[in-house]
Order: C-alpha cells, then structure tokens, then sequence
C-alpha cells in the first residue's frame, strides 16, 4: 500500500520537479520582475507600474522608443514571414501529390534539410551569397548593394533566410495531412470536371483546416520570438530598422553595462501577452470560419 | 482532359525545380568555398565549383584551439546534444507513462494544468532562467543547456498519446502476474513506445544542437560554448574578408551531425507526424 502511493511520484516527479524550477518559477519570476527595478544582481525592488508607464507612455525615454521600434519590426517580421511560410509550403505539399511528379523523396528532403541547419551556420553561408564582392550576388547578376546596411534589401535577405529555413516543418505537416484526405473525393470531383484549383479550393483546403489552423497559430507565436535571422545577418541595422524586440529584451538583460532587468522583463511581458491574445484569436477566429 | 494534366505537371515541376535550386545552392556553395584558397575567394567571378580543391582550411581550423576552438565547440555540443536527448527520452517515457498509464487522484487535472502552463509564452522565463542556472553555478557549462528543456510538455503530450494508443490487457495481465508498475513499464511499454521515443530523441537532438538564444546568453566562456554560439563570435571575420574558406569550413562541420542523423533516419523525420494524431486533420 505504502508503496503504491509512492509510485507515482517516481514516474512523474522528476519531471515535476523540473517543470517547477524551469517553467513554473521561472515565468511567475518574470511577471514579478516586470513590476520592479532589477539588476539581475541584487534583490529587485518592488516599483509597481512604473517600468510598464515608462515603456508605454514615457516619449522621451530610451526604453519607449526600443520596445516600439522593436515590437514595430517584430509585427512587420510576423506579417510578411508568416504567410510566406504557410502559403509556400502548401503549394510544395500540394506540387508533391501530383500524380506525375517523379523524385517526389529527394524533392522533399531538399526543401527539409535547410531546416536541420542551425542560424548562425545558416546565416554565415547566406552573409556570403550576399557579399558585395565575394558572393553570388555581386558577381553573377553584378549587384552592387550592400545588402545588410540597405533597405529594403536588409530585411529580404532576413526573409530569404526564414523562409529557407522554414518551409520544410510545415511541408511535412501539409504533405501528411493531405495525403490523408480521401482519395474517393478527388475522383468523384474529377468525374465532376472540377480542375484541378477548384479541387484544392473545395477539397484540399477544408479537409486539412486543422493542421493550417495549427501551424498557423505555431508559426506566427514562433515569428513573434524572432532573434537570431536579424541578430546575425543584419544585427539589428541598418539604424534599428531589423532591431526586434527579442534583441532588446536580451541587450537589456545580458547585454554590456548595469542590466537592465526589470525593464527587460516587463517588455517579455508585453511581447508574451501580444502572442497569447493572437493566438487566441487566431485559434478561435479560425476554427469559427471553418465550421 | 490529358493535355491539361500535362501542363499542371510542367507548372508543378518548374515550382518545385526553382525551388530545389535555390534551396541546394547555398549548402553547395558553402561546401565548396571551403575548399577554396583565399586568393580564390577573393578574386572576382563566379565559379560553383573551385579552381582547385585544397584542404588548408580544415587543417587550419583543425589548429585553431585559442580564438576559434571549432573542435572544443563541436565537442561541446556534442556532449550537450547527446546527454540532453538522452535523459529527455528517460524522462518522457517515465513521465508519460505516470500520465498515462498509473491511477493516482487529480493525474488528469494535473497533466492538463501544466500543459495550459507551458503554452505561456516563453519569452516571459528567460531571464528568471538565467539567474536560477546561475543560482546552481550553471552558466558557462554544459548543464546550463542539458537540464532546463527537460521540463518541455510538448514531447510528454505526444508519449502520453502514443500509450493511450496501447491496450491496457497488456498491462493487466502482467499485473495478474505479479508485475509492478516498474517492471511494466521496463519490459512491456517502453518496447512498444520506441517509436516515439526514436523521434523525440531525434527532435530534441537537433533543436538542442541548433539551439542559438539560450546559449548565447549563458555562455560568455569561449571555450565552454556550443557551436552555434561560437559561429555568432566568427561573423566579425566578414569585416576584413580574411579566413572565408575557414568560416565556411566551421559552417559546414557545425551543420554535419544534424545532416548525417537525417541521412540515416529520414524516415523518423518524415513521418513524424503520424505519431502526432491530434494534428493529423
């Protein structure tokens, strides 16, 4: 008896644990933080709204012109990004079940690989494709841009590597999705004369409403915490036009000088209530639409 | 009717072939500009191929152990990705068949709370995280990246699915036997559950080798980094256009386990998502 009551707690209590002091502590800390003065040194002091009043309200302040240029750059980031990496992907998973498509396993695994790549390795090979006298672009199509000290070219190649790096995940998921959508309902379309986009408009595209509802919600909260394409293709330049939130909330934290703790934590608070309330919506909007 | 399949065809293989292009070429690229002499590199026009393979920058790489120790980093990350992936695979398994397969009061209600939990976005812990692994003397060790992806859900959710999907006769039956929940979980579900288990390892291998925000704020010690921190250290090289064939060189090692692993388990990779019901549509 007495050991039966103990059991569990050898199966899930170690993760318990860990879900404690990693997760559960970790995020109440952070709330708490954001209400104080904090220098990831001594003890934060308590400061009640001011950090949050400082960032929102305070025009004159460093800290406001960083969190809206920041979440300004974030949302731009979001907005192109993510269409690109559902519509993109799609048409791949959609391309591959053509019934005439051969290497259908070699294509799929060229467009996966980018995403098994790390961002600094990545971004090193893309910084020299794009370098004004070594790489490709300076000497096959002759373009004399520098392309991270630019705009708009900084923010394309920033795109260019994210959409690289980021269509083979969600292929997956469409390409699994799709081929589990019945095959009787294709043929009986067919026998209807449905071409082939008015298949993919009434068939493909409702019968996989939840994995685009899914990755759509993932994909955008991902966009959200974007960091290492600006970091290291562009570092945040040409003048902050690339600098994301995440880069700030990290240059306040852990970056040179006095950190800047409590400041930071409550601009993580701002961008983490800016995901949940989208996601949300996007969850419920979606799935309202789609019934 | 033929005539327009066949144009379909045509659209769907110029899509698809643009984009394997564009997709190969910067690994392509990358692997041959390391084996390109400088004066190469820096001479104008293109070649996809070199003028003539050298193996200089390896070598150099391969010497390098003070501003750019590659090797120390690989082993780093080796050491990090493979323990990490190690005890994840003990602690999922463990813990999904806590959730899934014991009966004690309120395992549900708990199961469910911490998965609403860590759907809390994560920007919000990261720099708490920071002072505990500080607080446990962590930063600036291989520690500081094993431990805290630990307490994930996401792996847990997909284990607990996987062995609801196992009929309970099973477990009965050895139970009639004398069984306890240990030896069930030893030698009846973890056999079963090594499907899912090969494909957490394999994620959590490559997210915890590409990993690039957490290591870059816990490590500060160059020789204590993991790879993808360390090439962050390497992009000032641009600046003087010095030591290319070496950069891509450091690159190229940094991205080779990740690929062999997808070499030799692609299927793992691909049908992952099987395993994943609750998205399968």
């Amino acid at each position: 008896m007495n050991k039966k009551s103990f059991a569990p707690f050898f199966f899930v209590g170690p993760h318990l644990i860990l879900f404690l002091i990693f997760i559960l502590i970790p995020t109440i800390y952070g709330i708490y933080a954001s209400f104080t003065q904090w220098n990831l040194m001594n003890d934060p002091v308590w400061i009640g709204l001011a950090n949050y009043k400082t960032i929102l309200f305070d025009s004159s302040s460093t800290f406001h012109t960083q969190f809206f240029n920041g979440l300004k750059n974030t949302l731009l980031f979001v907005v192109i990004s993510v269409p690109m990496l559902i519509v993109i992907p799609l048409l791949v998973a959609v391309a591959l079940e053509h019934k005439q498509v051969k290497l259908k396993g070699v294509i799929q695994s060229i467009i996966y690989i980018p995403g098994l790549i790390s961002i600094s390795a990545a971004a090193l090979i893309w910084l020299l494709i794009f370098n004004k006298q070594l790489g490709i672009t300076g000497n096959v199509f002759h373009s004399q841009v520098a392309w991270a000290a630019t705009q708009p070219y900084a923010w394309i190649i920033i795109f260019v590597i994210t959409v690289w790096g980021g269509v083979g995940g969600n292929m997956i998921i469409y390409r699994a999705s799709i081929a589990g959508v019945s095959k009787e309902l294709y043929e009986a379309a067919e026998i209807d004369g449905a071409g082939s986009v008015r298949r993919f408009f009434s068939i493909t595209l409702p019968s996989i409403n939840f994995p685009l509802i899914y990755t759509f919600v993932m994909t955008t909260a991902g966009a959200f915490n974007v960091f290492g394409q600006p970091l290291m293709m562009t570092d945040g330049g040409p003048r902050q036009s690339t600098h994301v939130l995440m880069m700030y909330i990290r240059q306040l934290a852990f970056g040179q000088g006095e950190s800047i703790a409590g400041m930071a934590s409550a601009m993580a608070v701002l961008l983490g209530l800016v995901i949940l309330v989208i996601s949300t919506l996007q969850y419920y909007v979606m799935n309202r639409n789609t019934r | 009717m033929s005539k327009k399949v066949s144009i379909s065809k045509y659209i769907a293989y110029l899509f698809l072939t643009v984009l394997c292009v564009i997709w190969v070429i910067p690994v392509v690229f990358g692997i041959t500009t390391s084996f390109r002499s400088q004066t190469e590199v820096v001479s104008s026009g293109f070649r996809l191929f070199p003028k003539e393979w050298i193996f200089e920058n390896y070598v150099a790489i391969l010497e390098n152990t003070s501003t750019a120790p590659i090797l120390r980093w690989l082993f780093n990350s080796v050491f990090i990705a493979v323990s990490h992936t190690l005890l994840v695979i003990v602690i999922i398994s463990l813990t999904g068949y806590g959730y899934s397969r014991m009966n004690f009061k309120g395992r549900d209600t708990l199961f469910f709370t911490l998965l609403g939990i860590s759907f809390f976005p994560s920007v919000v812990n990261i720099i708490p995280s920071y002072k505990i692994i500080d607080a446990f003397g962590w930063v600036n060790t291989s520690w500081a990246m094993i431990i805290p992806g630990l307490a994930g859900m996401g792996n847990i959710f997909l284990v607990r699915q996987f062995m609801k999907g196992i009929p309970g006769e099973l477990d009965e039956s050895a139970r009639v036997d004398g069984a306890g929940d240990f030896r069930i979980y030893f030698s009846i579900i973890l056999p079963l559950i090594k499907p899912v288990l090969i494909v957490c390892g394999l994620f959590s291998f490559v997210g915890s080798w590409n990993d690039f925000l957490w290591p870059v704020i816990v490590y500060t010690d160059v020789d204590k980094m993991p790879i993808t921190a360390g090439l962050l250290l390497l992009q000032d090289i641009y600046g003087n256009y010095r030591m290319i064939g070496q950069l891509m060189g450091s690159a190229m090692l940094a991205i080779i386990p990740t690929l062999l692993l997808f070499a030799f388990a692609q299927k793992y990779f691909i049908q992952s998502i099987n395993l994943n019901s609750g998205i399968k549509g």
